[in-house]
C-alpha cells in the first residue's frame, strides 16, 4: 500500500458546497450539516446507504465579522408561523392568493397572511417587500419572541460557583487561579447590569456567602448538617453583580487567603451540589463546579471504583464509564428542569470518577473541563483562558431546541449533551457557540413523493440582554432516488461527528472493542456497498474505492477508534481522561472534532531560521503535513496541534542552536521537566507568536504546550499520534 | 420596707429563720403551722466577715468545717465537732493555737468566715497558656426577629455591655431567627457564622461536630494554624479586647431575620436551638468554668424545640386559664426541653440569663426552669428601649458600687445536727442529689440532697431551705445539748476568678414546745414566715394540680392564729395576737391580693418572672414584693410611712409606693395643679419645689439599688397611670361604701374585701370551736 497515495485531510474540514449554490437561501453549514445532502426517497434506498442519515447542528455557531444573524421584530403582528406544524416563516414558504395566503414549506398548509404582514406580490409571485424581509431571504434569522413565548419573565444571566476548598484545591493553586480569573472576568460577564452571581465553597462542610450589597464584606455561613441540607438565607446568596460588586470582589480577594491553611481532605460534594441547586432553582443559570477530589461525604459520595484492567473485555467493563450512583443523573435531571446548566471543572491527580461527575454536565447541556494533576504553575494559564472563555462567551439561557422536517421523515435520535424534554425537544439550560448536537433521521414512509425536504432548527432562548429570542435556521435538501448521488453528496465531517458520538455512546453500554468494531464495520459496509455500485461499472478489481466526498472517511473512522474515549485498553489512558474526553467530544462542533481526530502537524525549524519581519507570515509555516512517522525529520522541529494541546517535537538531530534559543539553559535537559517560556531572543519570540496565533485561531480551548524530544519514551507515544 | 430598712436582721450570717427556736419532735414541728425554714444569703457582703487565706479544717466524720462552736482542747490539740461530736486532731500547722492565739474561724463572733482556696485542679485548661482561665465568660444570644427599632436598641445595649467588660473576659456570640448562627469571632478574613436549622432538635454531640469541636476530628480540621487544630477558644470565644471591634462591626451589619413571615403569622424564632447551640459551645470550650449565656429575647419561640406557641397569630400565647384547663398544647413539651437545657447547663456549671423584652409573652414560664436552676438573672420588660431593660442590662456589666458582683460555679453544702432533716430548697439552685443521713424523705423544691449547685450567684442571692425533725425521736439530743447547729458551706468563684469558701455556722435552741410555747413564740420571725409561705404557695401553685392558694393560705393563717392567738372560744371580740405575730395576718392579706396568688391578672410569663424574683431576693425585698411600702410627703411633716390604704391618698400629699417591680410617685390633685402652674419654679415657693423633689430623689435611690431596675411611674391623682398605685392599696373605701368617705380621697373600684373585713372574718373563724 502506498502511504503517499493515501488520502489525508491536510486541508482540514472541507464543507460540501455543491448545494450551497443550488440553495443559496439555506442556512450556513456552520449551523446545520446533513450527513448527506441528498435525502433518499425510500426506506429501501436509505437502508442501502449504510452510513448514518442525520445532521449535526450548532445553533449558535460563531459568525465571522459582518455576517451576524439578522434580528427580526415582528412587533404587534406576532410571529408568522404555520398554523398546523408551527414552522416559522422562512425563505421557502410561498405566497399565493395575491399575497393574502402563504403555504408552509414543511406541511403544505395554506395559512392566512396577517393584515400587518401583507404585501403585494410581483409578477413572479415574489413579495414586493422581499428586500426588507430577511426572514424571507436568509436561512438564519433571529426573531424577538413576545410574551407568549415566556412562562416567566426572561431570566438574567446567572453564574453560580461551587468551589472545592479542601487541601488539594488550595495546595494545587486552583483556588487562587479560579478566584483571580473570576474577578478578572467580572466586567465581561454577559448581561450587565442584570447579571447575578453567587458562591458556595465546601470541604467537609458547606460555606454559603451572604453578598448583600449593603454589607461591607461578605458573610460566610457554614452549614455542616450534611444529611439535612438547608439554605441559610432566603436571599443574598445569589446577588446582582453590579449592585454587590464590591462585596463580590472582596470575597474573591479573600477566598484563596481564607483557606490557605485548610488541611481538610474531605469533599461534601453531593450536599454542596444540592445546596447550590436550592439556591439556584428559583431562576436557574449556569453552575460552575470546581472539584479537586473524589466526593467523600454525604449524598453522592463516590468510591474508588478503580480502573481494574481485569474488567476490560468483560460485560462489566462499560459500567466504569457511567455514573454508578443514580444521584448524579437525578440531580442533572432536576437541574435541567429548573434551567440550571452545569460545567464541571475537575483537577485531581487521583481518580475522581469523572464518569459520575460528568453526568451532571452531560444532561444539563454543559461540558467537562479536566486538568489532571492540576498545578497552577503548569496549568494555570490553560485554566485561566478556558474559564474566562466559559464566563465571557455569549450564552443563551433557558433554551429549548427543536428541529422540524418535512412530511415523511423524522428525527429519531439525538446525540450530545442535553436532556430530552419530550420526544423532540432538547432542553438546554445554557448553550453557547461551542456546543453542537447530532441527530439521526429516519424515513417514516416507504416512499417520499416530494422533490425536496425542509429542515428547520428553532432555538428558543433568553439572550443575556434579557430578550427572549428564537433563532431559526432553515435548510432544504433534494430527495433523490439514486444511491450514488447520496454518496456523492455525503458530508464526511458530519458523518464523522455523528459516528464519534454513536461510538462514545456505545462505549457506555458495551466493551470498547465492540464500540470500535461497530464503527469499522459500518464504514466497511458502506464502502462495500459503494464498491458494488461501481465495481460493475468500472471493474476496478480489488482496489479500494470511495467517492470523492468520503475519501477521508476511513482515516477518520480509524482516528475515532484511536481517540481517547475509545482508545486501546486500560493501559493506554486513565479512566478519568477517557471519560472526560468522551464528554468533551460529545459536544464538539464538526471542525473542532475533525481537528482533534486528525491534528495539524507543521515543521517550523526552517521558518524559525528565516529572519523575522514585523508581520510574521504564518502562511508559509502553517502547511499541514501528513501525520505519519515519515513526516518527521530528525533534524526538524515540529508543532503538533489538535486543538487541545500543542506538542513541540524536537528532532534528535535538531540544531542545538535552535534548541538553545528556544529553551534557554534547559535545552539539554529532559524535556518533561522543562517549562516552555519565552526567551530573550527573536527566534523564541517568533515561535511564541506562532503559538499565540494557533491558540487564537480557536479560543474555545487553550492548548497547553508540551515539549518532547524524539525517542523520549513513553511520553512521545502518549503525546504524539498513534495514526 | 420602712420598718426594716435600716436594721440588719440578717447579721453577719445572712440567715433568717421562720422559727429561731425549734420544737424537739416532728409532731410538735407540724403544729407550728409555719414550716421550719432558713432563708440564707450565702454570699451576702458584710464588712465583719474575715477572709482566711487557707482551707478550713473539716471533721473527718461529717466533714463539717471547724467553727466557733467547736469545743477545743488546747492541750490535747484536738477539737470536738458540734455536729457529730467526733474528736478531730489538729494538723501540725495548728499546733501553735491557744486560748490567746486563735485562728479566725474560732473567734466566737466570726460565725461566718470566708476561706480563699487555691484554684480547682479540674476544669478546662486554656491551651494558649496552660492555665485555668479565670476570666469571666459571656456568650451573648441575640434574637433577630424584631422590628428594626427594637433590634437597634438591643444591639446598642450589647455594644455598651461589651465595652464595659474587662479586657480579658471571653466573649461569644450567637444570633438567631429562623435559624441559629454561631459566630466564629476568631475568623479574620470575613464575618463567619455556623448555621443551624431552627426546626430541628439537635443533640449536643451534633452541635459540637458541626462546629468542628467534636471528638471526631476527621470531620473538621479547618482553621488550623500551622497544623495545630484550633480549639473553640480562639475560634468562638475571644477576649473582649480582641473581638470588640469585630463584634461591633458585626452588630452594625446584623439585620433582622431575613426569612419572610407569612401575613397573619409570627416570626419563625428558634430560641430553643439557639440556646442549645450556646450551651453546646460553652460545654465544648469551658466545661466546669463559670460562664454565662446572656440571652436577649424579643418574642416567643415558634420554631423547633422549645416552641411555646404556633406561628399562626390567631392562636394566642397560652394563658393561666389555658394552663389550668390543660389547653396549652406546647407547654409541657417546651418545659421538658428547657429542663434538658437546664440539666446540661448545671452539669457544665453555666448560667442562663434571660432578658425578655416584648409586648406579648416570650415563654419565660417555660424557660424559667433553665434560668432558675442555673441561678441566672431574669429581666422582663416591654421593650429593649425601656429603662427596665436598658438600665438593668447595663448594671450586669458595670463595675463599682452598683456592680451585681456576679459569681460563678457555686456549691452549697449543709451540715446539720442529728435529727434534723433537709427537705429541699427553693431558689436559684439545683439539687446535686447528694444523699445522706440528713436528707429527708419528703421533698420541697430542689430536694433529695444536702448539696446544691449554684451555677450563678451574687451578693443578693437568697435560698430558702426547708427542714424537718426526725420522726424517730429515739434520743433526746437536747438533754445533752440544748443547742442545734446548721452549717452552710458555699464555695464559689468570684468575678475575679478567685475560688472562695464561705462557712456560716448558726446555733439555735431546741425547745420542748409541748411544755411551753412562749420561747417558741419569741423565736417567730413573721417577715421571714410570710416570705416562706409565699414561696411555698407559689411552688405549690406551680407543681400541684388544682391547688387553691387562697384557701390554703386562709387555712394556715387560721390554724396559726388558733394556736398562737389569745381568745375565748366563740368570742371573736376576745381575739388578740402577740406582737411577734401581729403583722402576719396583714402580710397574708396582701399576699392573697398579690400577683403571686391572683395570677389570673397576669400572664404566665409575668407570674414566672415574679416568682423567680420572689424566690431569689432577700427577706426585706421579698416582703416588699408581697406587701408594698407606702411613704407620704406633705408640707406639714417629714416623709413618713403611710398605711397601705386608699385612705392615705390626699389632694395635698405626694405618695411614694414601692411595690418592688414598680415604684410609683403619686401626686395628689392639688399638688399636681400647683406643679402644672409651675409654682415650683417660683422662688417664693421653694418649699413646694423641695416637696416635689423629695419623693423623686427617694424613688431614684430605690431604682439605683435594685436589680432588675423597677418600672418608675410618676403620675397624678385621677390620671390614667394612677392605677399602678390604686391596685396595691387596701380597698378600705370601695364603691360599696363610698358614701362614708371624706372628700378629697379616692374610691377603689373593686370587689376585694378590705383588710378590716378580712380581719373580722379571721377572728370569727379562729375562735370557732
Ligand atoms: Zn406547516
Ligand atoms: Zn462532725
Amino acid at each position: 500500500l502506498d502511504h503517499k497515495s493515501f488520502p489525508r485531510p491536510l486541508d482540514g474540514d472541507v464543507e460540501p458546497s455543491s448545494f450551497a449554490e443550488m440553495y443559496p437561501m439555506n442556512c450556513h453549514s456552520r449551523y446545520l450539516r446533513l450527513t448527506t445532502s441528498a435525502i433518499p426517497n425510500s426506506q429501501s434506498l436509505a437502508s442501502r446507504w449504510h452510513l448514518p442519515l442525520g445532521a449535526v447542528v450548532c445553533p449558535l455557531a460563531e459568525t465571522p465579522e459582518g455576517e451576524e444573524v439578522p434580528l427580526i421584530d415582528f412587533g404587534s403582528t406576532g410571529i408568522i408561523r404555520c398554523r398546523r406544524c408551527r414552522t416559522y416563516v422562512n425563505p421557502y414558504v410561498t405566497f399565493t392568493d395575491s399575497g393574502r395566503k402563504w403555504r408552509c414549506n414543511i406541511c403544505s398548509m395554506l395559512n392566512d397572511v396577517p393584515g400587518e404582514y401583507f404585501s403585494h406580490l410581483d409578477a413572479t409571485g415574489r413579495r414586493m417587500d422581499m428586500d426588507q424581509r430577511p426572514e424571507l431571504t436568509k436561512g438564519s434569522v433571529e426573531i424577538i419572541a413576545p410574551t407568549e413565548y415566556m412562562v416567566r419573565p426572561p431570566m438574567p444571566p446567572i453564574y453560580f460557583f461551587l468551589i472545592d476548598v479542601s487541601i488539594s484545591a488550595t495546595k494545587s493553586g486552583m483556588l487562587e487561579v479560579v478566584a483571580q480569573t473570576i474577578k478578572s472576568c467580572l466586567d465581561n460577564l454577559p448581561g450587565y447590569p442584570r447579571t447575578q452571581i453567587g458562591f458556595i465553597t465546601y470541604d467537609s462542610t458547606l460555606h454559603f456567602y451572604n453578598m448583600k450589597s449593603s454589607l461591607s464584606q461578605p458573610q460566610m455561613m457554614v452549614v455542616s448538617d450534611l444529611d439535612d441540607i438547608f439554605v441559610p438565607l432566603p436571599d443574598d446568596l445569589l446577588v446582582n453583580l453590579s449592585e454587590s460588586r464590591t462585596v463580590v470582589e472582596a470575597f474573591l480577594d479573600s477566598l484563596p487567603l481564607m483557606f490557605q491553611d485548610n488541611v481538610n481532605v474531605e469533599s461534601a460534594f453531593g450536599p454542596a451540589l444540592r445546596a447550590a441547586f436550592m439556591v439556584m432553582n428559583q431562576l436557574g443559570g449556569k453552575l460552575l463546579i470546581f472539584q479537586n477530589s473524589l466526593p467523600s461525604l454525604g449524598a453522592g459520595r463516590l468510591k474508588l471504583r478503580g480502573d481494574d484492567p481485569r474488567v476490560y473485555g468483560t460485560d462489566k467493563e462499560y459500567a466504569l464509564r457511567v455514573a454508578e450512583d443514580p444521584f448524579y443523573k437525578q440531580m442533572a435531571a432536576d437541574c435541567t428542569k429548573f434551567q440550571i446548566g452545569i460545567n464541571v471543572y475537575a483537577f485531581s491527580d487521583k481518580y475522581t470518577d469523572i464518569a459520575s461527575l460528568g453526568t451532571l454536565a452531560k444532561y444539563t447541556g454543559g461540558q467537562v473541563y479536566y486538568y489532571p494533576g492540576f498545578q497552577s504553575s503548569v496549568h494555570g494559564d490553560k485554566l485561566r483562558h478556558e474559564l474566562a472563555r466559559d464566563l465571557t462567551r455569549e450564552t443563551a439561557w433557558e433554551a429549548v431546541m427543536r428541529i422540524r422536517c418535512g412530511k415523511g421523515i423524522r428525527f429519531s435520535s439525538y446525540h450530545g449533551n442535553f436532556m430530552l424534554r419530550s420526544t423532540d425537544l432538547l432542553a438546554l439550560p445554557a448553550v453557547d457557540c461551542d456546543k453542537a448536537y447530532a441527530m439521526q433521521l429516519s424515513l417514516e414512509e416507504t416512499l417520499l413523493t416530494s422533490q425536496t425536504v425542509y429542515f428547520q432548527v428553532a432555538l428558543l432562548y433568553t439572550a443575556s440582554c434579557g430578550e427572549r429570542r428564537i433563532r431559526v435556521h432553515t435548510s432544504v435538501a433534494p430527495v433523490v432516488t439514486d444511491l450514488g448521488e447520496m454518496y456523492r453528496q455525503a458530508d464526511t465531517g458530519s458523518i464523522v461527528s455523528l459516528y464519534a458520538r454513536l461510538a462514545i455512546e456505545k462505549s457506555l453500554s458495551a466493551k470498547l472493542d465492540d464500540a470500535r468494531n461497530a464503527i469499522q464495520q459500518k464504514i466497511v459496509k458502506a464502502l462495500k456497498e459503494y464498491r458494488n455500485l461501481h465495481a460493475v461499472q468500472h471493474r476496478l478489481g480489488s482496489r479500494l474505492i470511495y467517492p470523492e466526498s468520503l475519501k477521508f472517511l476511513p482515516l477518520y473512522g480509524l482516528a475515532i477508534t484511536k481517540s481517547t474515549p475509545l482508545l486501546g485498553g486500560p493501559a493506554d489512558t486513565s479512566l478519568d481522561e477517557r471519560c472526560a474526553a468522551g464528554f468533551t467530544m460529545m459536544a464538539l462542533p464538526v471542525k473542532k472534532l475533525l481537528k482533534l481526530l486528525y491534528p495539524n502537524l507543521f515543521r517550523v525549524d526552517e521558518w524559525l531560521l528565516k529572519p523575522s519581519t514585523d508581520h510574521d507570515d504564518f502562511k508559509d509555516v502553517l502547511r499541514r503535513l501528513p501525520l505519519a512517522a515519515e513526516s518527521l525529520d530528525s533534524r526538524g522541529l515540529y508543532v503538533y496541534d489538535d486543538g487541545f494541546r500543542l506538542v513541540l517535537w524536537f528532532g534528535r538531530m535538531l540544531s542545538p542552536d535552535i534548541a538553545k534559543n528556544l529553551l534557554g539553559g534547559d535545552f539539554a535537559a529532559e524535556l518533561s521537566r522543562v517549562t516552555f517560556q519565552e526567551q530573550e531572543n527573536g527566534m523564541s519570540k517568533k515561535l511564541m507568536r506562532l503559538v499565540k496565533k494557533l491558540r487564537e485561531s480557536d479560543p474555545s480551548y487553550h492548548p497547553m504546550c508540551f515539549l518532547v524530544r524524539q525517542g523520549e519514551q513513553p511520553r512521545e507515544g502518549f503525546l504524539l499520534l498513534r495514526n | 420596707m420602712a420598718e426594716t430598712a435600716n436594721t440588719d436582721l440578717e447579721g453577719i450570717d445572712g440567715v433568717r429563720m421562720t422559727w429561731n427556736v425549734w420544737p424537739r419532735s416532728k409532731v410538735e414541728a407540724s403544729k407550728c403551722v409555719i414550716p421550719l425554714a432558713a432563708c440564707i444569703s450565702p454570699i451576702r457582703r458584710h464588712s465583719d466577715i474575715p477572709t482566711l487565706p487557707y482551707a478550713p479544717l473539716r471533721c473527718r466524720t461529717c466533714s463539717a468545717a471547724l467553727n466557733a462552736y467547736a469545743q477545743v482542747d488546747f492541750t490535747a490539740k484536738l477539737w470536738i465537732c458540734p455536729f457529730c461530736y467526733q474528736r478531730n486532731h489538729f494538723p501540725p500547722h495548728y499546733h501553735v493555737i491557744s486560748e490567746t492565739n486563735l485562728p479566725g474561724e474560732l473567734y466566737p463572733q466570726y460565725t461566718t468566715v470566708e476561706y480563699t482556696l487555691p484554684p480547682p485542679v479540674a476544669g478546662q485548661f486554656d491551651p494558649r497558656n496552660g492555665e485555668v482561665p479565670s476570666q469571666a465568660v459571656f456568650v451573648f444570644v441575640l434574637d433577630t426577629c424584631m422590628i428594626e427599632e427594637e433590634l437597634d436598641f438591643a444591639k446598642s445595649a450589647l455594644k455598651q455591655a461589651i465595652g464595659l467588660l474587662p479586657e480579658n473576659a471571653l466573649v461569644g456570640f450567637v444570633s438567631f431567627g429562623t435559624q441559629a448562627h454561631a459566630h466564629e469571632l476568631g475568623f479574620s478574613e470575613m464575618s463567619k457564622v455556623f448555621v443551624f436549622k431552627g426546626d430541628k432538635e439537635i443533640s449536643k454531640d451534633q452541635i459540637l461536630d458541626q462546629l468542628g469541636l467534636g471528638g471526631s476530628s476527621r470531620r473538621y480540621t479547618k482553621g488550623a494554624q500551622n497544623g495545630v487544630p484550633s480549639s473553640g477558644l480562639n475560634r468562638f470565644l475571644l477576649p473582649a479586647s480582641e473581638c470588640e471591634f469585630t463584634l461591633n462591626s458585626l452588630l452594625d451589619e446584623l439585620q433582622s431575620d431575613q426569612w419572610p413571615v407569612q401575613p397573619g403569622h409570627r416570626s419563625q424564632r428558634c430560641t430553643g436551638v439557639a440556646l442549645s447551640v450556646a450551651a453546646g459551645l460553652l460545654g465544648a470550650c469551658l466545661p466546669g468554668t463559670g460562664a454565662r449565656i446572656v440571652a436577649l429575647i424579643g418574642g416567643p419561640c415558634t420554631e423547633g424545640p422549645g416552641t411555646i406557641v404556633s406561628k399562626d397569630l390567631s392562636d394566642p400565647v397560652r394563658s393561666h386559664k389555658d394552663l389550668d384547663k390543660d389547653a396549652a398544647p406546647y407547654y409541657k413539651k417546651a418545659v421538658k426541653f428547657y429542663d434538658s437545657i437546664a440539666k446540661q447547663l448545671v452539669t457544665q456549671g453555666h448560667v442562663l440569663d434571660l432578658f425578655a423584652s416584648a409586648l406579648d409573652q416570650v415563654g419565660v414560664a417555660e424557660m424559667k426552669v433553665a434560668v432558675e436552676r442555673t441561678g441566672g438573672l431574669v429581666v422582663l420588660s416591654e421593650s429593649f428601649g425601656h429603662s427596665v431593660f436598658k438600665d438593668s442590662f447595663k448594671r450586669v456589666f458595670e463595675d463599682g458600687d452598683q456592680a451585681l458582683g456576679l459569681c460563678f460555679n457555686g456549691t452549697l453544702e449543709i451540715c446539720c445536727s442529728q435529727d434534723i432533716k433537709i427537705q429541699g430548697a427553693i431558689g436559684p439552685c439545683s439539687s446535686l442529689e447528694k444523699k445522706g443521713a440528713s436528707v429527708a424523705d419528703t421533698v420541697i423544691g430542689e430536694g433529695n440532697t444536702s448539696a446544691w449547685r449554684l451555677c450563678g450567684l451574687d451578693k443578693t442571692t437568697c435560698l430558702t431551705v426547708f427542714f424537718d425533725i426526725s420522726s424517730s425521736g429515739s434520743n433526746t439530743p437536747g438533754a445533752a445539748n440544748p443547742q442545734f447547729y446548721l452549717q452552710f458551706l458555699t464555695s464559689y468563684q468570684n468575678p475575679e476568678g478567685q475560688t472562695l469558701l464561705r462557712v456560716t455556722t448558726v446555733c439555735r435552741q431546741w425547745i420542748d414546745s409541748a411544755v411551753s410555747s412562749e420561747e417558741l413564740v419569741q423565736g417567730f420571725d413573721q417577715e421571714t414566715a410570710a416570705v416562706v409561705v409565699a414561696r411555698l404557695a407559689s411552688l405549690k401553685m406551680e407543681s400541684e394540680e388544682g391547688f387553691d392558694a387562697t384557701r390554703w393560705l386562709d387555712r394556715n393563717l387560721i390554724r396559726l392564729c388558733s394556736k398562737f392567738g389569745d381568745y375565748r372560744k366563740d368570742d371573736p371580740a376576745s381575739f388578740t395576737l402577740n406582737p411577734y405575730f401581729s403583722l402576719f395576718p396583714q402580710f397574708i392579706f396582701n399576699l392573697r391580693r398579690s400577683q403571686f396568688v391572683q395570677v389570673f391578672n397576669n400572664s404566665p410569663d409575668e407570674t414566672a418572672y415574679f416568682c423567680m424574683l420572689l424566690n431569689r431576693e432577700n427577706i426585706s425585698n421579698a416582703t416588699v414584693m408581697i406587701q408594698p411600702s407606702l411613704t407620704t410627703y406633705s408640707f406639714n411633716s417629714p416623709a413618713e410611712p403611710a398605711l397601705l390604704d386608699v385612705a392615705s391618698i390626699a389632694a395635698d400629699r405626694i405618695l411614694l409606693l414601692d411595690a418592688y417591680f414598680s415604684v410609683v410617685v403619686f401626686h395628689g390633685m392639688t399638688i399636681a395643679q400647683w406643679r402644672n402652674m409651675g409654682y415650683h419654679h417660683q422662688p417664693e415657693h421653694q418649699a413646694f419645689a423641695e416637696l416635689l423633689q423629695a419623693p423623686q430623689e427617694d424613688s431614684q435611690m430605690i431604682v439605683r439599688e435594685r436589680f432588675p431596675v423597677p418600672r418608675l411611674v410618676v403620675c397624678d391623682q385621677h390620671g390614667s397611670q394612677a392605677r399602678f398605685l390604686l391596685a396595691k392599696l387596701n380597698p378600705s373605701a370601695t364603691y360599696n361604701n363610698a358614701n362614708e368617705m371624706s372628700t378629697g380621697s379616692d374610691v377603689i373600684f373593686t370587689d376585694d374585701v378590705s383588710l378590716q373585713v378580712f380581719f373580722e372574718h379571721l377572728q370569727k373563724l379562729v375562735v370557732q370551736s
